[in-house]
Parts: structure tokens; sequence; C-alpha cells
């Protein structure tokens, strides 16, 4: 093999420790964002994570303390110890914002097909399965969008209710597929990068599928959610197109 | 014997079953209630130490009963030293290894476990009896379709808390089958909303709620729950 050039020398140096801290930092906390680490989990030992790692024992310390600070891990001592994830990892905006420039117009219409495919199916089980109780906590889910006040908060009510409706359901599947659904898009939904979302409408539209779920009506039921997605993906393009496209739109006009 | 007679009898099989369980939850509560009155009445107190000790009652309840997924205690917000929430409770994972479950107990937060409302938390805080929920998708606690059995217990006399099990749907499908397999015709044991935990065919499907008026009903003779066995020729 020819020797590398300057240039790749460059690009396959060694990566330096605290760029693997940031890597390890980020596996994990994706993982959790996917759901694929849970709160309330621990994490494998301190030297079986820097083993799988590949990372030296000070590095993996570096990440977990940088874990810490952001309050996504906490450490425990004493015989039933160690590492354990305690929160969400917080989604910065720039995350957001990179994710509208790489996910394509095509991209989020599927999205919308896929949660539009789910919710029907869960909204139709729901009005079949859900007792008084199972209402009882629908109506002060959607109540909750209403009464939250920050983005995040009303990310966290949207994505509760969508959640719990599948719970009404009584399938853990559909309720698996509408958590990695929400984790996919409620944030990009509610974080206002070129114009906000309307909590109100969409209280009145979760509070209008409560009352078809009570009365058990699930052509209507079905009728509601199908539109409240529609909704909610014409938002998620618009904010694509004025994000990703904002100069060409001024070419045009 | 006559369908009705093999009905009978699945009922009173499954009843005793139940029975069963009732009696061990009971020995359960009691014993929770004891240990945290014994901890309470400790001289001189030592902070947080009001609910050390639990652990070994859980892991005896599981080694001892291995239908069951999960077995604890959950306390009222008032019960506890620090006036905050507490859930005690242990769980196989699926290597069947014990381990403490962690739960998110904080208001607001995106994963709260608001376990006051759930209704095997409630229904026996607010009756003082033994109660069956589920089955239903635990989200954001065990995270598994459960049925979830609880009993009230007290400290010094005032109510601080339930004890329980969680089973499995998964679990409990090989005890209750073969006992419904052996009704003639289609058979189910429904809880107390008249919701199907397990049919003996296709016709009545787990989580589905049968309206009423449909088929014969039997009530399981375990006090509280709400169990009845549905028969259909």
């Amino acid at each position: 093999m020819a020797s590398p050039t300057p240039f790749q020398s460059q690009i396959y140096q060694s990566l330096p420790e605290t760029e693997r801290a940031d890597a390890i930092v980020n596996r994990i906390s994706n993982a959790i964002s996917l759901g694929l680490l849970r709160v309330g989990e621990r994490l494998p030992t301190e030297i079986a994570l820097s083993d799988m790692f590949g990372v030296a024992g000070a590095t993996l310390r570096e990440a977990l303390a940088a874990l810490r600070d952001q309050g996504v891990v906490e450490t425990r001592r004493g015989r039933n110890g160690g590492s354990f994830i305690v929160r969400q990892p917080p989604t910065p905006t720039d995350a957001i914002h990179a994710w509208f420039l790489s996910t394509s117009v095509a991209e989020i219409r599927d999205i919308g097909d896929e949660h539009a495919a789910i919710s029907a199916a869960t909204v139709r089980l729901a009005c079949e399965r859900a007792e008084p109780h199972d209402v009882d906590r629908l109506q002060e889910l959607a109540t909750g969008l209403a009464l939250a006040s920050t983005p995040a908060a009303q990310a966290r009510a949207d994505s509760r209710f969508h959640i719990e409706l599948a719970v009404a359901a009584q399938s853990p599947r559909l309720a698996n597929a509408e958590v990695r659904l929400q984790g996919e898009t409620v944030r990009q939904l509610w974080t206002p990068l070129a114009g906000a979302l309307d909590a109100e409408p969409a209280t009145a539209e979760h509070l209008r599928l409560v009352r078809a779920v009570s009365q058990a009506r699930p052509d209507e039921a079905q009728k509601l959610i199908l539109a409240h997605i529609r909704r909610n993906i014409h938002h998620l393009i618009e904010t694509k197109l004025t994000l990703g496209y904002a100069e060409s739109t001024q070419e045009h006009e | 014997m006559t369908p009705e007679d093999e009905a009978f009898r699945a009922a009173a099989s499954l009843a005793a079953w139940f029975g069963g369980v009732s009696v061990d939850v009971s020995g359960l509560a009691r014993a929770v209630g004891e240990r945290v009155g014994d901890n309470l009445a400790l001289t001189p107190r030592r902070p947080g130490t009001t609910l050390s000790g639990l652990e070994p009652f859980s892991r005896e309840f599981l080694a001892a009963h291995d239908f069951a997924v999960g077995a604890g205690a959950i306390f009222a917000e008032q019960s506890t030293e620090t006036g905050g929430r507490a859930l005690e409770w242990w769980s196989r994972n699926e290597t069947g290894v014990v381990e403490k479950l962690l739960f998110d107990l904080t208001p607001g937060s995106d994963r709260y476990y608001d376990y006051e409302k759930l209704p095997f938390f409630s229904i026996a805080a607010s009756t003082g009896h033994q109660t069956l929920w589920g089955p239903y998708v635990d989200y954001l606690g065990f995270e598994d379709y459960i049925l979830t059995f609880t009993t009230p217990f007290s400290v010094h006399g005032r109510f601080a808390g339930v004890a329980g099990c969680d089973l499995r749907l998964r679990d409990v499908e090989r005890i209750f089958i073969p006992i419904l397999r052996r009704v003639p015709g289609n058979a189910a044991l429904l809880n107390g909303s008249d919701r199907v935990i397990l049919g003996n065919s296709g016709t009545y499907l787990t989580g589905e709620r049968v309206k009423p008026g449909q088929g014969a009903r039997i009530a399981l003779d375990v006090p509280h729950l709400g169990l009845t066995l549905l028969h259909t020729p």
C-alpha cells in the first residue's frame, strides 16, 4: 500500500481522547433517545464499558462526567451502585435544525404515512378496548398540552398523549411503534424554528379524539387522527422548506 | 360431566390459583408493613432507613413464584420520611437475574411514573382491599403486557402503600390455558371490567372487552378481584 498523502494521514490520524469521549457521549445519548437504553437502566461497569468502547479508563470517566453534567446519568455508590440513566438527553436546537436539513420532503411525508397507518389502527382499537380509566387519563393528558408553557413541555405532552392512546389500545407493539415515531418527530414538531405550531387546535383535536374514543366511534376517531397527522406533517414540511430552501424561495420571488 | 360442570370446575381451579396468590401477596404486604413499622420504631432514628430491609421479601417472593416477574411495595406519598414517592420493586430481567426496578419519579419529567393515579395503587388505596389490574401495557413501569396484583398494607394502623406482584401475560398463559381448555366451547377469564385476560380459543382475545349479556358467567370465588369465567357453548 502506498504511503498516505499528508491529507490522508490528517484524516486517519488517531483520535484525540476528547473526541473519543464525545463519541461515547453521543453514542449513549442517541441510544437513550431511540429507547435502546431506558431511564432507570444501569450501564455496564466502567471496566466493561472502557473495554467495549476500546478506550482508556480516563476517557470513559470523562464521557461519564459529561453525561452526569447533562443530568443524563447518575453515578451511585454502594453494593447496588453503578451508573444509571436518569433522564433523556437534551436535544439541542442545532440537532433539530440539522434533522430538517438532512431529511427530505419525501422522507417526512413517509414518516407521516407510517404514523397514519399506526395511529389509525391504534385509535380504532382504543375505541373498542378503552375503559373509563383510560379515557380519564387521555382527557387529562389532552388538557396537559394546553397547559404546557415551553416547546419542550408541549413536545412531552403531545407525545405522551399519543403513546397513551396505544396503551389504551392494549397493544405493546403499537405502543412501541408510537414511542419510536414520537421520538423521531415530536421535538421537530414543537421547536419553533420557522413558525411555532399552535397548541390550541392541537389540544382541541386531542380532546375530540378522546370523545370519539369514549363514545366508541372508530370511524370518527380514525378520521380525526388522520387529519391531525396530516396537519403535523404539513407543518414539518413547511418548516423544512423554510429552513432548507429559504434562498431559492427568494430567487423565485 | 356436563359442559356446565366443566366450566364450574375450571372456575374453581382458577379461583384456587388466585386464592393462593392472594394469600402469598397478603403475606408479603404484612411483612413489608411490619418491617417498615420496625424501622420507624428504631431509636435512635437513622435517616434514610425507613424503607431498608425490604429487598429480601421481594427476592423470596420471586424465588417462590416462578410465574411472577416482579414483586415489591409501593408507598403512599405521605408515608415515606421525605414525603416523596417510593417504589421498592424488584423484577426478573430477561436473563432471570432479579434487579431493582428504577422509575422516574420526578413530576413533569419525560418519563414520570405517576403510580398514585394507576388503578393497582389507587383502587387498593381507596377500597382497602386487594385488587388485580390488567392486562395493561405498563408504559414507563416494567414496560411489558402484565397484570398487577396488589394488597394494601398499613404501618402502625395507617394506610402506607400497596405490596404485590407483576404477572406477565405470557407467563400466566401456561397456567391458565390448560385449565380453560378443559371447558368445552368458548371460554374466557375476564377481569373486573369485563376485559379478557385469556380465552381458550381465538374467539375471546386478551385485552378485548366483552359486552354485557354475552355467554354465561361464573363469578370466581376470590374476594374483591371481580374475576369471572365466561363460557359459551
